[in-house]
């Protein structure tokens, strides 16, 4: 393997220059071939490219028996011969057919399109005639160092001396301060700032500038921006009515907190992963909540179908969503492609698919509430206080207890509703009436390592009675969130009856994961429970026979009833809580119940016990007895219950974000073409891809997976992990990563121009602890980064798209660093950070179903734009014609296109207009400055520059005239915001302003 | 590009450039040029080869040059329109589920078996039957192919519109309007190649349906509302047009400035030459929508004179959509207007709601087929009629219908169409295709190859695969052609 290494070293520079220019009929000279001819770098892209469709790794549609992208297959003995014979490229069937004249026997055949060039079979030919050694594809295997420590210039110098390049010089110090600004913070740099950079003496003032962007908070908002693209961020679900997803913001906040405290990025991939499964979650640093479970709602953010006709179609597009996303965002694999078929390019077969299919499949999404240091103190009170109010109580029985005897009770259980008998068939999917929760998940503040029972029930100060036969999210308080979830279960009967009661609280059956509960087809699953005595609730199943559910109780309840609305949200009431005895299916009618019969159970015993948390059932039914009975008094508690309710009403109501929470092993068969309704053999067990040759944590058959999965992704011996993040940073830093498909590390992704580099900042990477403010310091401060962007003489000859970075590649701006640019310019860029989205500001033309019902302000309020309200079906127009990806896969790298939409946004929106006016307002109230100060502050501000002389005659010129044109005195031409409104729309829409230079 | 409509003026980008330099009033005389001089002619400049919407061949010989696509959004009852089905008037009332096997559907509400309220008649030499929702499109039904066998593979109206747009039932990916545009550019840089012509109903799935996708932004729709402003940012901020030109001046100056300092940027190059693009996008999209040239008689062939505002609203769609067509634009959709029982999408009250959206359309579509007949566009024109699925042969409720996917009917007409035919055919009740069943890739194939496209060849590597507008299928319906 070392040596594999150390040769594509020499061997790299043949590619990515001048090779596609030449076509196989073309008359000119093909080039020289290189001396080694090596399988990665210049054998597999052209098999992949123009062979793999049919003789690939991808069987179904393997033509001939033949593959080609393994030794033994290329090799193997077939009736004609051979494909590949090592060393004889003569005899090999594979030159003899991508050269045969007949155009029945040439490879690869006319309906494909493809054509291979005399360069390329010549490659082929030598690459055979060397002995065609197969190679591990690049990107699978792990990163090393060669040649000892090189810095990313040394690199670079490398590839410049092969060349015979003279890089460019430095650049100035106003272009660097904006570049390295707008790089870092996504904005323009203060005119203060600029100038402090140009009079600075110091030899680490650039570090100093570096890190002090760094440090900012802008820095965590332009980065957040940046993963969003990757994990196709939305607040809201699209499809027909465009329903929020329920706390999406929380997570764009998370993004800006993480990217600031620099969280080390294999904790930052095992939050998104597994965030609700770690023992130890990172805790907010100010307010004490639980940061890391807020990573995995990136698994929400894609699009939800309203009302799907077919559920199990819609979990498996969903999930198919959720695979894209997450292979593409944290190993640059296209997994998603495997859904039908084996990959036709890369070693991942159906089978890994599936496989991580089951481990998403297993997850619930689930609203997971935020909550503060503040709040789980209250609870830990609450918890502490009800302690107190047994203990009390107990006393006041005990104590009354040596005047009267001790009665031991017999009573058959009558608290709960008997239903009618009925032979049918039928099974328990839940039963919480004898103490224990059979299978059932308990989740958040609500539930807690107590006995099920024996909550005492206060009414108007006095005991009621203690809670018996159900389980109970009132065992604290009510209010508080909490969830209690069955196991997954099968529907094989046609009715569910829940014998349960509650109190603004959702009573859900979560049909193949769907969570989007709501009229027409499927708005009788979710129930509201508002009974405060125990009553069956009924499910007609019939629709759903054969899917897989589970039963899901919750505090609190989604507004899902209104048709026409943005919202399809929980909120909790401080009163809400659910309670449940238990859950039967059933064909036909309910089956009757027996009650439960306890024997003489001895009272003071039960007492002690109740008072210790420790009573069973039978001691529970007796102490219920004994109060019914008035053989145990009601005792006031007033002063105690005042105590909880105050500290009750200081309890904020839980916040919700959408994320994920533990469900049970489900594995999934392969689906035959992509269908569920064909599955192909035995589920397939949970496992990570089986190319990548990882130890992680061993999956089990219980958990989940998503941990385990989490945890091989993190594992330094995946070849991806690293070297993909650290491409992504390149990528940002210069508008093209050291592999230009960011997103695709496979055989038909590009190939690293300098795959030592990258191999060496992943190693960095990992060696730093996973930081990324210390990879992005090591390449900004790199001589590459702060290279002028002009381009050195003959450059162009030599390397055209600047592989080589011989210079700074020039490029537009995002969508979002143009409008954040022109705030900070205009003085209204408004500070402020995190919080619910700004409403988007809705045009005439941004129309259809799910509308929200106001507008926004046109401004955004001046916030950054990350803030504006991203809404699937009403995204911002600005954003898009500057190429803001629509969210629907994960994009590392943005288009840059060129349409009128983006002129035309420049030179007639009346955000531009507004936000010049807004500048030329400020500027005419600084009196004190000289016309000439005026332009070059504006120059500073917007340039980072000084304008030269010929610049300020333009403008003076410019100035003047307009002065002419409306009547003015040259002299007034300074109070004139007309006139400086005019001037700064210009220099809006001077392209230097939207480009990074 | 042929026709006298086109004035071309072909130019290099050094030419461009060298305009460029003589600041924006060159370009401004050029706009003059279209708009006094010459008519309604719109100044052609041939853009750099490395432009987006560079008209380009598409490999196939072209029967068309540019498309009609008239999205019936909510999906018209095929039992209603073009498949007559007169078992349903029999059987009126009685159970399905004594017929055939039901399927799930959208609301589940299944009821009997509905007769259609309207009555068919034939006409034209075809003697293709059309009920009466439909009298002055049956009129011209000799003109028309009509399918009869089409499925789509959703029940649920937004992936059945994305997959109608876009080939695949999910969001985000390139409307077919695009993938036109990215196969064979535009013949018209004044506008964009691919104009959706908003009559009041935005499907659901949003303008999603007619975006680029993983394509460059330059192949996505361009929503045109009806009324003076039918563009976003369309007009000048300015008080006065000089006043825009004298900044124009000063950007182009100094703009020209930044590219001799940081020498060789083609992109910022291409960004300086937009503005030209977009100025004089000022002046193009005004005068395309600007009615006020068109007679009266033939306002009236389109119904710009009827009592009903849905059908004036339409009309208007239908008479821009040919003053489009003239202009080389080379994909138009239009959408239907707001009329007051929702889309065709009748859950309840089928006749009214059908009849008021069939009564907003029908006059408008046959006095576009009319109009560009006689302007001799027809043969280069393609119309498609289609919604995104069809609609039940028993009610929904008592007089509703739900949606269906299993069988629709739809209509092509124009360019390369063989007209008075009907393809493919459908059960006694109009629930499942029967014959030739026709999928949405299959229609969107024979679009691609009317204008010259072969759809397997027309691809765009995305996520390491080469994705086709018709993914993995599609057949060119080959029984329509004439």
């Amino acid at each position: 393997m070392k040596k594999n290494l150390t040769r594509y070293r020499s061997i790299w520079i043949a590619l990515g220059f001048g090779i596609s220019v030449l076509g196989c009929s073309s008359p000119e000279p093909v080039p020289a071939l290189p001396d080694q001819v090596d399988f990665n770098y210049h054998i597999r892209p052209i098999l992949s490219n123009s062979c793999y469709v049919c003789h690939g790794p991808d069987i179904s549609t393997r033509e001939a028996d033949l593959r080609l992208d393994t030794y033994a297959g290329a090799t193997a003995r077939r009736p004609d011969g051979r494909a590949i014979i090592p060393g004889s490229p003569k005899r090999s069937l594979l030159i003899q057919r991508i050269q045969a004249d007949d155009p029945e026997k040439r490879m690869p055949p006319p309906q494909l399109n493809k054509t291979l060039t005399g360069y390329e079979i010549a490659l082929i030919s030598k690459w055979i005639d060397r002995g065609a050694e197969y190679k591990t594809h690049w990107a699978l295997i792990p990163p090393q160092k060669t040649g000892g420590n090189r810095s990313i210039d040394e690199h670079l110098q490398e590839k410049f001396a092969e060349k015979q390049v003279t890089p460019a010089g430095p650049a100035s110090r106003s272009s660097l301060i904006r570049r390295a600004s707008y790089v870092l913070t996504g904005l323009p740099p203060s005119p203060g700032s600029v100038q402090a950079f140009e009079r600075a003496e110091s030899p680490d003032a650039y570090a100093r500038v570096i890190d002090s962007l760094l440090a900012s908070d802008a820095y965590g908002e332009r980065w957040a921006r940046h993963w969003m693209d990757l994990v196709r961020y939305s607040e809201s679900r699209g499809h027909e009515f465009d329903f929020t997803i329920q706390g999406a913001w929380q997570y764009r906040d998370y993004l800006i907190r993480a990217f600031n405290e620099d969280v080390p990025y294999d904790q930052f991939i095992l939050e998104h992963l597994a965030g609700d499964l770690l023992k130890n979650p990172r805790r907010n640093p100010d307010y004490g909540f639980n940061e890391s479970v807020i990573g995995t709602a990136h698994f929400a953010l894609g699009e939800g179908k309203h009302s799907p006709v077919d559920t199990r179609i819609d979990e498996a597009d969903r999930i198919d969503n959720i695979i894209d996303v997450t292979t593409k965002t944290f190993q640059s694999l296209t997994v998603a492609c495997a859904r039908c078929h084996d990959h036709k390019f890369d070693p991942i077969p159906t089978r890994d698919y599936y496989s991580l299919y089951g481990i998403i499949e297993s997850a619930r999404f689930t609203p997971v509430p935020i909550l503060s240091d503040d709040y789980l103190e209250s609870v830990e009170t609450l918890i502490h206080l009800n302690q107190t109010l047994r203990s009390e109580i107990a006393r006041n029985w005990q104590s009354s207890m040596k005047t009267t005897p001790a009665v031991a009770v017999s009573q058959v259980n009558a608290s709960l509703p008997i239903v009618p008998d009925t032979t049918g068939d039928w099974e328990f999917l839940g039963d919480f009436r004898h103490g224990t929760r059979g299978g059932w998940i308990p989740d958040g503040v609500a539930f807690r390592d107590a006995p099920l029972h024996g909550a005492p029930l206060i009414m108007e100060e006095r005991l009621l009675q203690v809670t018996q036969g159900v389980a109970s999210s009132r065992q604290i308080s009510e209010g508080l969130p909490g969830a209690l979830r069955s196991p997954t279960f099968k529907l094989d009967h046609d009715s569910i009856t829940v014998m349960a009661k509650g109190y603004k609280s959702a009573l859900r059956l979560v049909i193949d994961n769907f969570q989007l509960i709501r009229a027409p087809i499927h708005g009788a699953l979710d129930q509201e429970l508002s009974s405060d005595a125990l009553r069956p609730y009924q499910f007609d199943v019939s629709l759903w026979k054969g899917h897989k559910a589970y039963l899901e109780l919750l505090v609190g309840t989604y507004d899902k009833n209104r048709f026409v609305t943005d919202q399809h949200m929980l909120t909790v009431s401080d009163s809400s809580y659910f309670e449940i005895a238990y859950a039967i299916a059933y064909n036909d009618t309910a089956p009757s119940l027996p009650g439960t019969d306890y024997q003489n159970t001895p009272l003071g015993p039960a007492i002690n016990a109740w008072a210790a948390e420790k009573a069973s059932v039978a001691q529970i039914s007796a102490i219920n007895h004994a109060l019914e009975s008035g053989q145990l008094q009601r005792p006031s508690v007033g002063a105690l219950i005042h105590r909880r309710k105050q500290i009750t009403q200081r309890m904020p109501l839980a916040e919700f974000v959408t994320g994920m929470t533990e469900g049970d092993q489900v594995n999934s068969a392969v689906f035959g073409r992509g269908n569920y309704k064909t599955p192909v053999g035995e589920p397939v067990p949970h496992g990570f891809f089986t190319a990548l040759d990882t130890a992680g944590a061993p999956f089990t058959k219980t958990s989940s997976g998503r941990l385990e999965f989490a945890e091989a992704i993190i594992d330094p011996a995946n070849p991806l992990t690293a070297r993909v993040m650290v491409n992504r940073l390149w990528h940002h830093a210069f508008g093209r990563g050291i592999v230009e498909t960011v997103d695709n590390f496979g055989a038909q992704g590009s190939l690293p121009t300098h795959p030592e580099l990258l191999d060496e900042l992943a190693l960095h990477f990992m060696e730093s602890g996973w930081s990324i403010k210390s990879s992005l310091r090591e390449i900004l401060l790199s001589n590459a980064f702060q290279r002028s962007s002009g381009p050195p003489a003959g450059i162009l000859q030599v390397d055209p798209s600047n592989l080589l970075l011989s210079h700074y590649p020039v490029r537009r701006l995002e969508a979002e660093a143009i409008r954040d640019g022109i705030l900070a310019v205009s003085g209204q860029l408004n500070p402020a950070m995190y919080g619910p989205p700004v409403p988007i500001h809705l045009t005439d033309f941004m129309k259809g179903r799910g509308r929200p019902a106001t507008s926004g302000p046109l401004d955004g309020d001046g916030r950054r734009s990350l803030y504006i309200a991203i809404r699937r079906n009403f995204l911002s127009p600005m954003m898009l014609s500057f190429d803001m990806p629509i969210p629907f896969s994960a994009f590392g790298a943005r288009n840059s296109s060129n349409v009128p939409a983006q002129s035309l946004t420049m030179l007639n929106d009346s955000f531009i207009a507004e936000q010049a006016r807004h500048w030329a307002e400020h500027l005419v109230n600084q009196q004190h400055l000289e016309l000439k100060d005026r332009i070059v502050h504006i120059y500073l501000k917007a340039f980072a520059r000084l304008p030269d002389s010929n610049e300020l005659l333009e403008a003076e010129s410019f100035l003047n005239t307009e002065a002419e044109e409306s009547g003015l005195r040259p002299e007034h031409v300074m109070d004139s915001v007309e006139i400086w409104a005019a001037y700064c729309h210009v220099i809006f829409n001077q392209k230097e302003f939207i480009y990074l230079i | 590009m042929s026709g006298p409509h086109r004035l071309t003026c072909r130019m290099t980008r050094r030419e461009m450039l060298t305009m460029c330099r003589n600041g924006f009033g060159g370009v401004a005389l050029l706009g003059l040029m279209g708009s006094s001089a010459f008519g309604n002619m719109v100044a052609q400049v041939a853009l750099p080869e490395t432009n987006p919407l560079h008209p380009r061949p598409g490999g196939l010989i072209p029967k068309a040059r540019s498309i009609i696509f008239l999205y019936m959004d909510g999906g018209v009852s095929q039992v209603d329109s073009f498949d007559p089905k007169p078992r349903l008037a029999r059987e009126n009332g009685e159970n399905p589920y004594d017929k055939f096997a039901v399927d799930a559907t959208q609301f589940n509400s299944i009821g009997k078996i509905l007769q259609s309220p309207w009555e068919f008649r034939r006409y034209g030499e075809s003697g293709i039957e059309v009920s009466d929702l439909f009298p002055h499109v049956g009129q011209c039904v000799d003109d028309l192919a009509v399918v009869r066998s089409m499925v789509a593979d959703f029940p649920e109206h937004t992936n059945a519109n994305y997959f109608l747009h876009t080939g695949i039932g999910i969001q985000g990916r390139p409307s077919m309007g695009a993938w036109i545009n990215y196969g064979l550019g535009s013949e018209n840089q004044d506008l964009p190649g691919y104009v959706v012509l908003d009559g009041g109903l935005i499907p659901p799935g949003g303008l999603d349906n007619f975006n680029s996708g993983f394509l460059p932004a330059a192949y996505q729709g361009s929503i045109f509302r009806a009324g003076d402003l039918p563009l976003p940012n369309i007009e000048p901020q300015e008080p006065t047009s000089d006043l825009q030109r004298r900044k124009l001046n000063l950007m182009s100056r100094t703009d020209r400035h930044l590219l001799g300092r940081i020498g060789h940027a083609d992109h910022v190059e291409s960004a300086i030459t937009n503005y030209e693009l977009a100025y004089r996008m000022q002046a193009s999209v005004p005068e395309l929508t600007d009615l006020s040239g068109e007679t009266e008689a033939t306002k009236k062939l389109y119904g710009m004179d009827s009592s009903d505002p849905n059908t004036r609203i339409y009309a208007a769609e239908c008479l821009l959509a040919r003053r489009l067509v003239e202009r080389g634009v080379r994909f138009i959709e239009l959408t239907c207007p707001n009329v007051a029982a929702d889309r065709w999408d009748q859950h309840s009250n089928l006749k009214e709601g059908h009849e008021l959206n069939a009564h907003a359309v029908d006059q408008p579509i046959a006095g576009l087929i009319r109009d560009l007949k006689s302007r001799g566009l027809f043969e280069d024109t393609l119309i498609v009629w289609a919604g995104e699925f069809g609609r039940t042969p028993f009610a929904q409720g008592t007089n509703g219908r739900d949606h269906n996917p299993s069988a629709f009917s739809i209509w092509l007409a124009g360019a390369g169409i063989k007209g008075g035919t009907i393809y493919g055919a459908t059960d006694a009740y109009g629930y499942r295709v029967t014959d030739r069943e026709t999928t949405i890739h299959d229609l969107h194939a024979t679009i691609l190859y009317l204008l010259g496209l072969e759809h397997e060849h027309l691809t765009y590597r995305f996520s390491g695969r080469d994705i086709r507008l018709t993914d993995v299928g599609g057949n060119v319906i080959q029984g329509i052609l004439s």
